[in-house]
């Protein structure tokens, strides 16, 4: 078969997956569902035909006629070709600004009290006739004398020690990590007869997006920060899809590819700043259970099976050399410990790097990605829990819904009488979709404005074009083909509408639920603190409106951006910090909403615009009422 | 020694609503219907007052039914044959209101028609004085064009117009809106969603005390319990003070306990099962005693006898004196 626009031609057995050919010839590809048929974002264009489409799911009557078929869901069955759509292709621009802003200092920053790994000179009595101690006790001496007894040393060390203290002139740079935070002897992580200045990595492997800081250990300052898109996107786009690829295709693939990225942001902060990957001593890690597991290369299949287990929660620290990490060979590794499955090390790391364990006011700290995970408490005491609101926001699973990139359309205004709408755009460019924040500002006009009744249908007798029957049911028209890249409409359909409003009611009755358990008001939460990338763009007028976060003073939400990140620097800076996230992990109460009944019902009064008690909204009851009365 | 009753104290009650209007108020009706105003959960006369009897009303159809149990031939006989004669004789059996469902197609298969969903309804309306109730065959589209002619057929008699559902209310409300009537919100077992039927119908201007609740029942033995419980959290909730809730509730047993198999099969069912006819009757008439206790303040039944078995039961809760 061949493949187009590259015009690679491949030899295939019959009964073959078009994706697996894809793959095969090493073109980039995405599989946002894993390869289930169920997204519709691999659609390729058969232009010869020789193949057997097994389902068509996702695509419509016009797509079929077009030529279009879900490449993981066809065979190939005699000479075929086939043309990879341009658009398909993975968006490498990220959301994130390229130039994060500086990063403070988290804390006062006492590298002796605070720091596990120390770099310094050290000078040995250079040996004699008289004084024949071999070179391993010599250097174990002279460290027993600033306190590292006993001191492993690993052979690959001792291999080159004998030269490294010659060439030093028995003043060598030694780096020594004094207790790894999971207690043991102190370790010599490297011996140089050059000055060694220690530097470490704090990562985040998101689900979307892996992030890393390099930090200059003994200031403490990070030196430069990265992120790139995490590359098991394309084995799934949700932590399901990939738990589920592990399972049936490939766990250490998944291992592989998040290493890849984690190369590629290497790669590019020692283009930035001079240092090598294997001058890095010591990395913390943090993001949720299933991708410290893809990571550690631990088989995450109970994650996704009740009772919902995971190997570990409080991994120790490994050497990078074990776990294949481009970094120094003796470098440790530590994975930042989680809470459970689905409340892992991003939120204990948020937990602290927000300072929920210092304030005394009841305060709500949230994470919304594919998971929304939260925690409701105060120092004292802390519940958590984790609900699947779906990718529905991340743009995903909505018809026209796409990420936040160049073309997105970001914000809606419609007027309440002609139903036009205003939209923006990101970037200077002609729409091509909507994402997040702009599927919430639409639902929120369209609530205000009555096109949708309170339950998400669509009011077809509305006297307006832009509202009308599709081919998935009613819909409101968003902007003309004329004005899109596409050329296609862009429509927000009713199917749409439902799965934004299950994903905003997940998130809510996680916040009733939360609140009811430990018997608090959601109305006397003093601060909302919001973590993660869509935090940042989300608009909370909007997202009351539409009932995804409870009716507060606008004044008490704040957006802190990644604190997973955050967290992961902050343990790699402190063993103090290290030390109270595993209290944080140990001491939150965790709560399985599968296992509790009060969640379903929660729900279903989430399952309203914005709530059907609307004595919660009360901000909301007046906009609507307004808008009844105009 | 005395022994003090413990009483709730409420704040809500549910309100009264009344169907049908007589001549006076623009109607044909030889008399009204009114249900709700309860104050306190059913016959707890110590604590709050249910100064409306629970109504029973019984379903006829359009044209005979085709899948109906032949104990209801059986009962009903040539009256089935006209909607104005199965009005009539309902009136004899004891009905405070007729509950009329039209039916998707004609008795030869052809799909019903607006003119004859206003034939009908005129019909039925001459026929009988009492206040009625008119249901679509539950078809989305079909509801919509037959309920919006019957609607304005029937201006001014304050029918009540079902049936509204979350995904189909907005043209039911409308002709209950321009013709004065009343409708059914009916929603799948569940707190939640019977609220939220009723807001958004509230939502198109319809006043709260043209709503009647449905919110759907088993029969007994088929999931009743659950039903019985959404019935009771919703009664709670509207003396707790919750307009949205506050609703009369009706419910239909008949329909429930007629497809069942104890009310469906004559043979081949064990020896103390007992005598057919008697057992699908106590199936229709215990379902709706019980749902009596649950708060329902009207029960659509099929059977005359049920009908008037419930009835029975009915007087002694209303006068418990009169029956001791």
């Amino acid at each position: 078969m061949t493949l187009l626009p590259s015009n690679i031609t491949i030899e295939v057995p019959t009964g073959t997956l078009i994706s697996e050919v894809i793959q095969q010839s090493g073109l980039e590809f995405i599989q946002p569902c894993g390869g289930q048929g169920r997204c519709g974002r691999c659609a390729v264009i058969i232009e010869k035909n020789g193949v057997r489409r097994r389902s068509t799911i996702r695509l419509s009557a016009e797509d079929l006629d077009a030529g279009y078929a879900l490449a993981c869901q066809t065979v190939i069955e005699g000479p075929t070709t086939i043309t990879i759509p341009e658009q398909e292709r993975i968006e490498r621009r990220l959301v994130t600004a390229k130039t994060a802003r500086k990063v403070e200092l988290p804390f006062e920053y006492d590298p002796a009290a605070l720091q596990s790994v120390q770099a310094f000179q050290v000078s040995l009595p250079p040996p004699s006739l008289q004084d024949n101690l071999d070179d391993l006790s010599r250097l174990e001496k002279a460290l027993a004398d600033h306190g590292y007894t006993p001191l492993d040393i690993p052979l690959a060390t001792l291999r080159r020690l004998g030269t490294t203290l010659r060439t030093a002139e028995w003043s060598p740079w030694v780096v020594i990590e004094t207790q790894a935070p999971t207690s043991g002897p102190a370790r010599l992580i490297d011996l140089s007869s050059d000055p060694i200045r220690p530097i470490g990595l704090a990562v985040d492997i998101g689900t979307t997006t892996v992030t890393a800081f390099l930090v200059d250990l003994t200031t403490g300052q990070v030196m430069n920060s990265a992120a790139e898109y995490n590359s098991q996107i394309a084995r799934g786009e949700d932590v399901i899809s990939r738990i589920i690829y592990a399972e049936k295709t490939d766990l250490n693939e998944l291992g592989e590819l998040v290493r890849q990225t984690i190369d590629t942001l290497l790669e590019r902060l020692k283009r930035r700043t001079g240092v090598p990957p294997e001058g890095i001593h010591k990395v913390t890690v943090s993001g949720n259970t299933t991708m410290i597991h893809l990571f550690l290369g631990l088989p995450p299949s109970s994650i996704r099976l009740t009772p919902y287990i995971p190997t570990v929660n409080f991994p120790q620290s490994y050497l990078a050399a074990e776990l294949n990490l481009g970094v120094h060979p003796q470098a440790s590794v530590l994975c930042l410990p989680g809470v459970a499955s689905y409340v892992g090390a991003d939120i204990s790391a948020g937990v602290l790097a927000c300072g929920l364990t210092d304030v005394d006011e009841l305060t709500l700290f949230i994470d919304i990605g594919t998971n929304g995970e939260m925690v409701l408490g105060t120092r004292d005491w802390m519940v958590a829990c984790a609900c699947s609101a779906g990718p529905a926001f991340e743009g995903a699973g909505v018809v026209d819904g796409m990420r936040a990139t160049a073309g997105a359309i970001e914000e809606v205004w419609i007027h309440s009488e002609t139903f036009e709408p205003t939209i923006r755009v990101i970037g200077n460019v002609s729409p091509r979709g909507i994402c997040g924040s702009g599927l919430i500002s639409i639902l929120a006009e369209l609530f205000v404005t009555g096109v949708v009744d309170k339950a998400g249908n669509v009011k077809l007798d509305l006297d307006t074009p832009r509202v009308r029957r599709g081919e998935h049911g009613p819909e409101y028209v968003v902007v003309w083909a004329d004005e899109t890249e596409t050329g296609r409409d862009i429509v927000l359909t009713k199917v749409d509408v439902d799965n934004l409003m299950r994903a905003k009611a997940a998130i809510y009755a996680g916040f009733s639920v939360l609140a009811a358990n430990v018997g608090v008001d959601l109305a006397d939460v003093q601060q909302v603190l919001i973590g993660g990338a869509f935090g940042q763009y989300i608009n909370v007028e909007n997202a009351i409106k539409i009932g995804l976060l409870p009716d507060l003073p606008w004044d008490r939400f704040h957006f802190l951006g990644n604190t997973s990140v955050l967290g992961s620097y902050m343990a790699l800076l402190s063993r103090q910090a290290c030390e109270q996230m595993r209290d944080i992990a140990q001491g939150m109460t965790y709560i399985e909403l599968s296992a509790d009944n009060t969640f379903f019902e929660a729900f279903t009064a989430a399952l309203f615009l914005p709530h059907t008690e609307i004595n919660r909204f009360p901000s909301v009851a007046m906009v609507w009422e307004r808008h009844r009365q105009d | 020694m005395t022994i003090e009753i413990p009483k709730e104290k409420w704040t809500g009650s549910v309100c009264e609503v009344t169907f049908g209007a007589t001549a006076d108020e623009g109607g044909t009706r030889s008399r009204t219907l009114t249900v709700g105003g309860e104050t306190a959960m059913p016959f707890l006369h110590f604590e709050g007052v249910t100064p409306n009897p629970p109504a029973l009303a019984l379903e006829i159809r359009d044209r005979k039914p085709d899948d109906w149990s032949p104990l209801l031939h059986q009962a009903w006989g040539e009256a089935m044959e006209d909607p104005g004669e199965w009005a009539k004789a309902a009136e004899t059996a004891g009905a405070d209101m007729i509950y009329l469902a039209l039916s998707l197609t004609t008795a030869d298969g052809e799909p019903n028609t607006p003119e004859n969903a206003r034939a009908v309804v005129r019909k039925v309306l001459q026929a009988s004085g009492l206040p009625l109730a008119v249901a679509g065959p539950g078809q989305a589209e079909v509801d919509n064009q037959l309920l919006v002619p019957v609607a304005e057929e029937a201006e001014g008699e304050r029918l009540l117009l079902g049936i509204c559902e979350d995904k189909n209310y907005r043209t039911i409300v409308a002709a209950a809106l321009a013709h004065n009537h009343l409708v059914q919100s009916k929603t799948p077992m569940d707190v939640n969603l019977s609220k939220q039927l009723v807001i958004l119908i509230h939502d198109m201007g319809l006043p709260l005390e043209r709503i009647i609740m449905d919110p759907t029942t088993g029969a007994l033995g088929y999931g009743f319990e659950y039903g019985y419980s959404v019935m009771e959290r919703l009664r709670l909730a509207a003396f707790q003070g919750d307009s949205m809730t506050q609703q009369p509730m009706l419910v239909n047993p008949g329909f429930e306990t007629w497809k069942v198999k104890e009310s469906k099969v004559g043979e081949g069912v064990p020896e103390n099962w007992g005598d057919w006819d008697r057992r699908a009757q106590e199936w229709e008439a215990i379902t709706a005693t019980t749902l009596i206790h649950s708060g329902a303040d009207i029960l659509v039944l099929r059977h005359p006898e049920s009908l008037h078995r419930v009835r029975t039961v009915v007087d002694a809760l209303v006068n418990p004196a009169a029956t001791a």
